[in-house]
Protein backbone atom coordinates (compact mmCIF):
# COMPACT_ATOMS: atom_id res chain seq x y z
CA UNK A 1 0.00 0.00 0.00
CA UNK A 2 1.49 3.44 -0.57
CA UNK A 3 1.44 5.97 2.23
CA UNK A 4 -0.54 5.55 4.87
CA UNK A 5 -1.20 9.31 5.47
CA UNK A 6 -2.46 9.88 1.49
CA UNK A 7 -6.25 9.93 1.43
CA UNK A 8 -8.00 6.86 1.17
CA UNK A 9 -10.45 5.84 -1.78
CA UNK A 10 -12.55 3.10 -3.20
CA UNK A 11 -12.18 1.63 -5.94
CA UNK A 12 -15.09 -0.19 -8.13
CA UNK A 13 -13.62 -2.76 -10.58
CA UNK A 14 -15.18 -3.80 -13.78
CA UNK A 15 -15.70 -7.48 -14.14
CA UNK A 16 -12.92 -8.33 -16.19
CA UNK A 17 -10.13 -6.83 -13.89
CA UNK A 18 -11.60 -8.44 -10.74
CA UNK A 19 -10.13 -11.57 -11.25
CA UNK A 20 -6.40 -10.03 -10.62
CA UNK A 21 -7.70 -8.43 -7.74
CA UNK A 22 -8.70 -11.80 -5.85
CA UNK A 23 -12.20 -11.74 -7.54
CA UNK A 24 -13.35 -8.49 -5.42
CA UNK A 25 -15.72 -5.77 -7.19
CA UNK A 26 -14.25 -2.95 -4.53
CA UNK A 27 -10.76 -2.36 -3.33
CA UNK A 28 -9.56 0.00 -1.07
CA UNK A 29 -6.58 2.17 -2.56
CA UNK A 30 -4.25 5.18 -1.20
CA UNK A 31 -3.33 8.30 -3.00
CA UNK A 32 -4.10 12.08 -3.56
CA UNK A 33 -4.53 11.78 -7.37
CA UNK A 34 -5.96 9.02 -10.08
CA UNK A 35 -2.65 8.75 -11.01
CA UNK A 36 -1.37 8.13 -7.46
CA UNK A 37 -4.44 5.22 -7.18
CA UNK A 38 -3.29 3.81 -9.85
CA UNK A 39 0.00 3.32 -9.01
CA UNK A 40 -1.18 1.81 -5.19
CA UNK A 41 -3.52 -0.82 -7.17
CA UNK A 42 -0.33 -1.39 -9.10
CA UNK A 43 1.94 -2.51 -6.05
CA UNK A 44 -1.14 -4.12 -4.58
CA UNK A 45 -1.80 -6.42 -7.60
CA UNK A 46 1.09 -6.02 -10.15
CA UNK A 47 0.21 -5.72 -14.04
CA UNK A 48 -2.87 -3.56 -13.20
CA UNK A 49 -1.20 -0.44 -14.25
CA UNK A 50 -0.34 -2.30 -17.51
CA UNK A 51 -4.13 -2.63 -17.78
CA UNK A 52 -5.37 1.06 -17.19
CA UNK A 53 -2.68 2.90 -19.21
CA UNK A 54 -0.45 2.17 -21.83
CA UNK A 55 3.22 2.75 -21.45
CA UNK A 56 3.40 6.55 -22.58
CA UNK A 57 1.72 6.81 -19.31
CA UNK A 58 -1.54 7.86 -21.03
CA UNK A 59 -5.33 6.28 -20.33
CA UNK A 60 -6.21 3.30 -22.22
CA UNK A 61 -8.58 4.96 -24.66
CA UNK A 62 -11.56 2.51 -23.83
CA UNK A 63 -11.17 2.63 -20.30
CA UNK A 64 -13.08 5.49 -18.17
CA UNK A 65 -12.41 6.55 -14.77
CA UNK A 66 -15.09 8.04 -12.91
CA UNK A 67 -14.57 10.28 -9.76
CA UNK A 68 -17.90 9.99 -7.90
CA UNK A 69 -20.06 11.22 -10.76
CA UNK A 70 -17.35 12.93 -13.21
CA UNK A 71 -15.17 11.16 -15.71
CA UNK A 72 -11.68 12.08 -14.41
CA UNK A 73 -10.87 13.23 -18.46
CA UNK A 74 -13.84 16.30 -18.02
CA UNK A 75 -11.46 16.99 -14.62
CA UNK A 76 -7.77 17.07 -14.96
CA UNK A 77 -7.12 13.57 -16.34
CA UNK A 78 -4.93 11.26 -14.19
CA UNK A 79 -4.01 14.55 -12.33
CA UNK A 80 -7.35 14.95 -10.70
CA UNK A 81 -6.92 15.72 -7.09
CA UNK A 82 -9.02 12.63 -4.71
CA UNK A 83 -10.86 13.28 -1.53
CA UNK A 84 -10.13 11.03 1.60
CA UNK A 85 -13.44 8.96 1.60
CA UNK A 86 -13.81 9.14 -2.32
CA UNK A 87 -15.30 6.74 -4.44
CA UNK A 88 -13.62 5.85 -7.61
CA UNK A 89 -15.21 3.94 -10.65
CA UNK A 90 -13.22 2.40 -13.14
CA UNK A 91 -15.62 1.40 -15.94
CA UNK A 92 -15.41 -0.25 -19.66
CA UNK A 93 -15.99 2.63 -22.60
CA UNK A 94 -19.29 2.29 -23.91
CA UNK A 95 -17.18 1.04 -27.49
CA UNK A 96 -19.12 -0.39 -30.67
CA UNK A 97 -22.44 1.04 -30.13
CA UNK B 1 -3.02 -27.06 -10.49
CA UNK B 2 -6.23 -28.33 -12.18
CA UNK B 3 -6.54 -32.23 -13.50
CA UNK B 4 -5.38 -32.05 -17.27
CA UNK B 5 -7.73 -33.43 -19.58
CA UNK B 6 -6.68 -36.69 -21.14
CA UNK B 7 -6.86 -37.13 -24.95
CA UNK B 8 -5.89 -40.48 -26.72
CA UNK B 9 -2.64 -40.52 -28.21
CA UNK B 10 -2.86 -39.03 -31.84
CA UNK B 11 -5.37 -36.80 -31.01
CA UNK B 12 -5.32 -33.67 -33.40
CA UNK B 13 -6.01 -30.65 -31.95
CA UNK B 14 -6.83 -27.45 -33.43
CA UNK B 15 -6.05 -24.16 -32.10
CA UNK B 16 -8.86 -21.34 -33.46
CA UNK B 17 -7.75 -17.67 -32.16
CA UNK B 18 -10.63 -16.02 -33.36
CA UNK B 19 -12.29 -12.04 -33.22
CA UNK B 20 -14.24 -13.37 -29.70
CA UNK B 21 -11.83 -16.56 -27.82
CA UNK B 22 -10.26 -19.15 -28.56
CA UNK B 23 -11.77 -22.17 -29.59
CA UNK B 24 -10.33 -25.81 -29.51
CA UNK B 25 -11.36 -28.77 -31.54
CA UNK B 26 -10.17 -32.11 -31.30
CA UNK B 27 -10.02 -35.65 -33.22
CA UNK B 28 -8.72 -38.82 -33.38
CA UNK B 29 -10.01 -40.11 -36.83
CA UNK B 30 -10.32 -36.43 -38.53
CA UNK B 31 -13.68 -37.30 -39.55
CA UNK B 32 -16.03 -36.02 -36.52
CA UNK B 33 -14.84 -33.21 -34.37
CA UNK B 34 -15.07 -31.82 -30.90
CA UNK B 35 -15.32 -27.97 -30.12
CA UNK B 36 -14.81 -26.84 -26.98
CA UNK B 37 -14.52 -23.21 -25.92
CA UNK B 38 -14.64 -20.65 -26.49
CA UNK B 39 -11.89 -19.72 -24.05
CA UNK B 40 -11.24 -16.27 -23.79
CA UNK B 41 -14.11 -14.14 -24.99
CA UNK B 42 -13.01 -11.02 -24.37
CA UNK B 43 -10.32 -11.26 -25.98
CA UNK B 44 -8.91 -10.97 -29.79
CA UNK B 45 -6.59 -14.04 -30.47
CA UNK B 46 -4.05 -13.21 -33.26
CA UNK B 47 -2.54 -16.83 -33.03
CA UNK B 48 -2.40 -19.93 -30.71
CA UNK B 49 -0.07 -22.43 -30.06
CA UNK B 50 0.47 -25.70 -28.22
CA UNK B 51 3.88 -26.22 -27.19
CA UNK B 52 4.47 -29.97 -26.26
CA UNK B 53 8.12 -29.65 -25.71
CA UNK B 54 7.94 -29.39 -21.58
CA UNK B 55 4.47 -30.91 -20.82
CA UNK B 56 1.37 -29.58 -22.51
CA UNK B 57 1.15 -25.70 -22.29
CA UNK B 58 -1.21 -23.88 -24.81
CA UNK B 59 0.02 -20.17 -24.89
CA UNK B 60 -2.62 -17.40 -26.98
CA UNK B 61 -1.39 -13.87 -28.23
CA UNK B 62 -4.39 -12.16 -26.32
CA UNK B 63 -5.90 -8.28 -27.32
CA UNK B 64 -8.20 -6.96 -25.52
CA UNK B 65 -9.78 -3.79 -26.85
CA UNK B 66 -10.24 -2.35 -23.11
CA UNK B 67 -7.00 -3.30 -21.28
CA UNK B 68 -4.54 -4.33 -23.66
CA UNK B 69 -2.68 -7.52 -24.71
CA UNK B 70 -0.60 -10.51 -22.76
CA UNK B 71 0.33 -13.87 -24.05
CA UNK B 72 -1.85 -15.94 -21.34
CA UNK B 73 -0.86 -19.56 -20.91
CA UNK B 74 -3.11 -22.65 -19.64
CA UNK B 75 -1.86 -25.98 -18.38
CA UNK B 76 -4.77 -27.40 -18.72
CA UNK B 77 -5.86 -27.22 -22.34
CA UNK B 78 -7.98 -23.83 -21.81
CA UNK B 79 -10.28 -24.56 -19.06
CA UNK B 80 -7.64 -21.93 -16.65
CA UNK B 81 -5.75 -19.13 -17.90
CA UNK B 82 -2.79 -17.54 -16.03
CA UNK B 83 -1.02 -14.00 -17.03
CA UNK B 84 3.09 -12.96 -17.07
CA UNK B 85 4.38 -11.73 -14.32
CA UNK B 86 6.06 -9.54 -16.28
CA UNK B 87 3.97 -9.30 -19.41
CA UNK B 88 5.08 -7.79 -22.75
CA UNK B 89 5.47 -4.21 -22.79
CA UNK B 90 7.91 -1.06 -24.27
CA UNK B 91 10.27 0.77 -21.74
CA UNK B 92 8.05 4.24 -20.62
CA UNK B 93 10.77 5.86 -22.36
CA UNK B 94 10.39 4.71 -25.91
CA UNK B 95 7.15 6.65 -26.51
CA UNK B 96 5.83 3.17 -27.76
CA UNK B 97 3.09 1.46 -27.30
CA UNK B 98 1.93 -1.79 -27.65
CA UNK B 99 -0.95 -2.28 -30.14
CA UNK B 100 -0.94 -6.09 -30.65
CA UNK B 101 -0.06 -9.44 -30.46
CA UNK B 102 0.56 -11.07 -33.52
CA UNK B 103 2.44 -14.60 -32.87
CA UNK B 104 3.34 -16.88 -30.19
CA UNK B 105 6.78 -19.29 -31.12
CA UNK B 106 7.97 -21.78 -29.11
CA UNK B 107 11.79 -21.98 -29.19
CA UNK B 108 13.74 -24.71 -30.76
CA UNK B 109 14.02 -27.62 -29.29
CA UNK B 110 16.78 -27.76 -27.59
CA UNK B 111 15.53 -24.50 -25.68
CA UNK B 112 12.41 -25.70 -23.88
CA UNK B 113 11.95 -22.56 -21.87
CA UNK B 114 12.14 -20.38 -24.28
CA UNK B 115 9.06 -18.44 -26.43
CA UNK B 116 8.85 -15.82 -28.50
CA UNK B 117 6.71 -12.97 -29.65
CA UNK B 118 6.04 -10.90 -32.34
CA UNK B 119 4.10 -7.49 -31.75
CA UNK B 120 2.80 -4.42 -33.53
CA UNK B 121 4.73 -2.39 -33.46
CA UNK B 122 7.01 -4.35 -34.58
CA UNK B 123 9.34 -6.20 -32.39
CA UNK B 124 10.53 -9.27 -30.82
CA UNK B 125 10.16 -10.67 -27.49
CA UNK B 126 11.51 -13.61 -25.62
CA UNK B 127 10.71 -15.80 -22.60
CA UNK B 128 13.45 -17.90 -21.14
CA UNK B 129 10.89 -19.14 -18.39
CA UNK B 130 7.81 -20.53 -20.56
CA UNK B 131 6.16 -16.99 -21.10
CA UNK B 132 6.47 -15.72 -16.96
CA UNK B 133 8.69 -13.14 -17.98
CA UNK B 134 9.30 -11.49 -21.33
CA UNK B 135 12.49 -9.57 -22.66
CA UNK B 136 12.18 -7.44 -25.78
CA UNK B 137 14.90 -7.89 -28.39
CA UNK B 138 17.27 -4.61 -28.24
CA UNK B 139 18.64 -5.69 -31.59
CA UNK B 140 16.00 -5.42 -33.59
CA UNK B 141 14.52 -2.54 -31.83
CA UNK B 142 17.77 -0.37 -32.20
CA UNK B 143 17.96 -1.35 -35.99
CA UNK B 144 19.42 2.00 -37.67
CA UNK B 145 16.08 2.21 -39.99
CA UNK B 146 13.68 1.52 -37.51
CA UNK B 147 12.38 4.94 -37.48
CA UNK B 148 11.88 4.42 -41.55
CA UNK B 149 9.58 0.81 -41.07
CA UNK B 150 6.32 1.78 -42.58
CA UNK B 151 3.17 -0.57 -41.43
CA UNK B 152 1.01 -2.74 -43.67
CA UNK B 153 -2.89 -2.51 -43.55
CA UNK B 154 -2.68 -4.27 -40.60
CA UNK B 155 -0.73 -2.91 -38.91
CA UNK B 156 3.40 -2.65 -37.92
CA UNK B 157 3.46 -6.26 -37.19
CA UNK B 158 5.71 -8.93 -36.73
CA UNK B 159 3.98 -11.71 -37.57
CA UNK B 160 6.39 -14.49 -38.37
CA UNK B 161 9.68 -16.02 -36.64
CA UNK B 162 11.49 -18.80 -37.46
CA UNK B 163 14.56 -20.12 -35.10
CA UNK B 164 16.94 -21.99 -37.22
CA UNK B 165 16.40 -25.81 -35.86
CA UNK B 166 20.08 -26.14 -35.19
CA UNK B 167 21.59 -22.93 -35.07
CA UNK B 168 21.07 -21.22 -32.08
CA UNK B 169 22.33 -18.13 -33.27
CA UNK B 170 20.49 -17.35 -36.41
CA UNK B 171 16.66 -16.35 -36.80
CA UNK B 172 14.31 -14.99 -39.41
CA UNK B 173 11.52 -12.46 -38.62
CA UNK B 174 8.81 -11.23 -40.87
CA UNK B 175 7.55 -7.81 -40.57
CA UNK B 176 4.43 -6.40 -42.36
CA UNK B 177 5.46 -4.25 -44.46
CA UNK B 178 9.23 -3.80 -43.30
CA UNK B 179 10.02 -7.66 -44.89
CA UNK B 180 12.55 -10.20 -44.03
CA UNK B 181 15.32 -9.99 -41.34
CA UNK B 182 17.80 -12.52 -40.28
CA UNK B 183 20.25 -12.63 -37.28
CA UNK B 184 23.21 -14.55 -37.12
CA UNK B 185 24.54 -13.51 -33.68
CA UNK B 186 21.53 -14.22 -31.90
CA UNK B 187 19.74 -11.25 -31.80
CA UNK B 188 22.49 -8.82 -31.14
CA UNK B 189 22.02 -8.00 -35.11
CA UNK B 190 19.45 -8.31 -37.75
CA UNK B 191 20.37 -7.77 -41.77
CA UNK B 192 17.63 -7.64 -44.66
CA UNK B 193 16.94 -10.37 -46.70
CA UNK B 194 14.59 -9.12 -49.20
CA UNK B 195 16.61 -9.35 -52.61
CA UNK B 196 14.79 -10.09 -55.39
CA UNK B 197 11.42 -9.68 -54.12
CA UNK B 198 9.09 -7.15 -54.62
CA UNK B 199 7.16 -3.87 -53.76
CA UNK B 200 4.89 -2.77 -56.71
CA UNK B 201 3.47 -0.38 -53.88
CA UNK B 202 6.90 1.61 -53.87
CA UNK B 203 8.98 3.84 -56.50
CA UNK B 204 11.75 1.28 -55.92
CA UNK B 205 9.90 -1.77 -56.86
CA UNK B 206 13.29 -3.96 -55.52
CA UNK B 207 14.12 -1.93 -52.47
CA UNK B 208 16.66 -2.83 -49.63
CA UNK B 209 13.28 -3.24 -46.98
CA UNK B 210 9.89 -2.18 -47.19
CA UNK B 211 8.34 -5.37 -48.72
CA UNK B 212 5.25 -6.29 -47.61
CA UNK B 213 5.59 -10.12 -46.33
CA UNK B 214 2.76 -11.95 -45.07
CA UNK B 215 3.69 -15.45 -43.93
CA UNK B 216 7.02 -17.51 -43.60
CA UNK B 217 8.14 -20.69 -43.47
CA UNK B 218 11.31 -22.63 -43.41
CA UNK B 219 12.03 -26.39 -44.46
CA UNK B 220 12.06 -28.43 -41.80
CA UNK B 221 15.49 -30.49 -43.10
CA UNK B 222 17.15 -28.35 -44.95
CA UNK B 223 17.09 -25.32 -43.01
CA UNK B 224 18.68 -22.99 -45.90
CA UNK B 225 15.48 -23.09 -47.80
CA UNK B 226 13.03 -20.59 -47.01
CA UNK B 227 9.55 -20.01 -48.23
CA UNK B 228 7.06 -16.87 -47.98
CA UNK B 229 3.86 -15.88 -49.82
CA UNK B 230 4.08 -12.00 -49.93
CA UNK B 231 1.64 -9.21 -50.79
CA UNK B 232 3.43 -9.59 -54.56
CA UNK B 233 3.49 -13.05 -55.60
CA UNK B 234 4.94 -16.17 -53.69
CA UNK B 235 8.87 -16.97 -53.11
CA UNK B 236 11.86 -19.43 -51.97
CA UNK B 237 15.42 -18.53 -51.29
CA UNK B 238 17.49 -21.41 -51.37
CA UNK B 239 20.55 -19.73 -49.59
CA UNK B 240 18.55 -18.65 -46.10
CA UNK B 241 16.79 -15.69 -47.16
CA UNK B 242 20.23 -13.69 -48.84
CA UNK B 243 17.80 -13.97 -52.63
CA UNK B 244 14.48 -15.15 -53.68
CA UNK B 245 12.90 -16.44 -56.53
CA UNK B 246 9.18 -15.89 -57.52
CA UNK B 247 7.55 -19.32 -57.62
CA UNK B 248 4.11 -17.87 -58.27
CA UNK B 249 4.17 -19.62 -61.89
CA UNK B 250 0.84 -20.65 -62.69
CA UNK B 251 -1.11 -19.17 -59.41
CA UNK B 252 -3.80 -16.96 -60.29
CA UNK B 253 -2.95 -14.04 -58.07
CA UNK B 254 -0.08 -12.37 -56.31
CA UNK B 255 -1.69 -11.70 -53.83
CA UNK B 256 -2.31 -13.81 -50.43
CA UNK B 257 -1.62 -14.29 -46.95
CA UNK B 258 -1.36 -17.73 -45.82
CA UNK B 259 1.22 -20.66 -46.35
CA UNK B 260 1.71 -24.01 -44.80
CA UNK B 261 3.91 -27.06 -45.61
CA UNK B 262 3.26 -31.24 -45.57
CA UNK B 263 5.68 -32.20 -43.35
CA UNK B 264 5.96 -35.48 -44.49
CA UNK B 265 6.57 -33.85 -47.86
CA UNK B 266 7.98 -30.57 -47.47
CA UNK B 267 8.13 -29.95 -51.19
CA UNK B 268 4.26 -29.78 -51.12
CA UNK B 269 3.29 -26.31 -50.18
CA UNK B 270 -0.54 -25.02 -49.95
CA UNK B 271 -1.31 -21.58 -49.85
CA UNK B 272 -4.69 -19.45 -50.73
CA UNK B 273 -4.52 -16.51 -53.06
CA UNK B 274 -6.96 -13.69 -53.47
CA UNK B 275 -8.40 -10.85 -55.23
CA UNK B 276 -6.00 -8.05 -54.01
CA UNK B 277 -8.80 -5.41 -53.89
CA UNK B 278 -11.83 -7.87 -52.16
CA UNK B 279 -9.32 -10.04 -50.14
CA UNK B 280 -11.31 -12.81 -51.10
CA UNK B 281 -11.14 -15.79 -53.80
CA UNK B 282 -9.94 -15.65 -57.35
CA UNK B 283 -13.34 -16.66 -59.08
CA UNK B 284 -16.66 -18.14 -57.66
CA UNK B 285 -14.50 -21.09 -56.30
CA UNK B 286 -13.24 -20.98 -52.92
CA UNK B 287 -10.06 -23.01 -53.93
CA UNK B 288 -6.48 -23.88 -52.15
CA UNK B 289 -3.32 -24.47 -54.29
CA UNK B 290 -0.87 -27.25 -53.71
CA UNK B 291 2.42 -27.92 -55.55
CA UNK B 292 4.09 -30.63 -54.75
CA UNK B 293 7.37 -29.54 -56.72
CA UNK B 294 8.34 -27.12 -54.48
CA UNK B 295 5.90 -23.99 -56.51
CA UNK B 296 7.40 -25.32 -59.78
CA UNK B 297 3.09 -25.78 -60.36
CA UNK B 298 0.41 -25.29 -58.50
CA UNK B 299 -2.79 -27.27 -58.03
CA UNK B 300 -6.30 -26.49 -57.45
CA UNK B 301 -8.14 -27.63 -54.68
CA UNK B 302 -11.44 -27.23 -54.53
CA UNK B 303 -13.10 -30.74 -53.96
CA UNK B 304 -15.70 -30.49 -50.95
CA UNK B 305 -15.21 -26.21 -51.37
CA UNK B 306 -18.36 -23.81 -51.60
CA UNK B 307 -18.35 -22.48 -55.37
CA UNK B 308 -21.09 -19.65 -55.85
CA UNK B 309 -21.44 -16.04 -57.28
CA UNK B 310 -22.03 -15.47 -53.44
CA UNK B 311 -18.97 -17.39 -52.10
CA UNK B 312 -15.92 -14.86 -51.31
CA UNK B 313 -13.98 -16.08 -48.58
CA UNK B 314 -10.63 -14.68 -47.45
CA UNK B 315 -8.15 -15.96 -44.77
CA UNK B 316 -5.43 -14.47 -42.64
CA UNK B 317 -2.09 -15.41 -42.44
CA UNK B 318 -2.11 -18.00 -39.55
CA UNK B 319 -5.44 -19.22 -40.48
CA UNK B 320 -3.86 -22.12 -42.39
CA UNK B 321 -2.17 -25.18 -41.03
CA UNK B 322 -0.89 -29.07 -41.25
CA UNK B 323 -0.70 -31.54 -39.02
CA UNK B 324 1.91 -33.82 -38.75
CA UNK B 325 0.31 -37.21 -39.49
CA UNK B 326 0.64 -38.78 -42.43
CA UNK B 327 -1.15 -38.33 -44.71
CA UNK B 328 -1.30 -35.04 -43.41
CA UNK B 329 -4.33 -32.81 -42.53
CA UNK B 330 -4.82 -29.81 -43.62
CA UNK B 331 -6.78 -27.12 -42.36
CA UNK B 332 -8.26 -23.70 -43.15
CA UNK B 333 -10.44 -20.82 -41.45
CA UNK B 334 -11.61 -17.57 -43.07
CA UNK B 335 -12.62 -14.32 -42.00
CA UNK B 336 -16.48 -14.95 -41.91
CA UNK B 337 -15.91 -17.86 -39.87
CA UNK B 338 -15.87 -21.17 -41.88
CA UNK B 339 -12.96 -23.93 -41.23
CA UNK B 340 -12.62 -26.22 -43.29
CA UNK B 341 -10.23 -29.45 -43.30
CA UNK B 342 -8.38 -32.09 -45.62
CA UNK B 343 -7.47 -35.22 -44.15
CA UNK B 344 -5.49 -36.45 -47.05
CA UNK B 345 -3.34 -33.54 -48.07
CA UNK B 346 -5.73 -31.65 -49.66
CA UNK B 347 -7.86 -33.90 -52.13
CA UNK B 348 -10.87 -33.38 -50.68
CA UNK B 349 -12.50 -31.39 -48.39
CA UNK B 350 -15.04 -31.08 -45.43
CA UNK B 351 -16.79 -28.16 -43.43
CA UNK B 352 -15.80 -28.94 -39.55
CA UNK B 353 -17.28 -25.97 -37.99
CA UNK B 354 -19.37 -22.74 -39.55
CA UNK B 355 -20.27 -19.88 -37.73
CA UNK B 356 -17.47 -19.10 -35.75
CA UNK B 357 -16.45 -15.93 -35.00
CA UNK B 358 -14.05 -14.09 -38.13
CA UNK B 359 -11.08 -17.27 -37.68
CA UNK B 360 -7.48 -15.21 -36.90
CA UNK B 361 -5.26 -18.49 -36.90
CA UNK B 362 -5.41 -22.30 -36.91
CA UNK B 363 -2.74 -24.37 -35.68
CA UNK B 364 -2.81 -28.27 -35.51
CA UNK B 365 -1.02 -30.24 -33.00
CA UNK B 366 -0.60 -33.78 -32.75
CA UNK B 367 -0.91 -35.11 -29.23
Amino acid sequence: MADGSAPAATIRLPGPLRERAGRRASVPARGATVRALILDLDQQFPGMRFQLCEETGNLRPFVNIFLESENVRDLQGLDTPVPDGGTVHILLAVAGG
Amino acid sequence: MAARRKYPKGTVMLSIGTKRGLFLLTSKDRRTWKAEGPYMVGYRVYHANLDLRNGPRLYAAANNDFFGSAVRYSDDFGRTWKEPEQGIAFAEDSGLSLKNLWIVEPGRPSEPETVYCGVDPAALFVSHDRGQTWAMNQGLENHHTRRRWEPGNGGLCLHSIVAHPDNPRRMWVAISAVGVMRTDDGGQTWKFCNKGTRADFLPDKYPEFGQCVHRLLIHPTHHDVLYQQNHCSTYVSDNSGDSWAEIRNNLPSDFGFPMAMDPQDPDTLYTIVENPEGRTNVTNQFTVYRTQNAGRRWERLTKGLPKGPTVRLGVLRHAMSTDSRDPCGVYVGTNTGQLFGSRDRGDSWRLIADFLPPIYSVTATVL
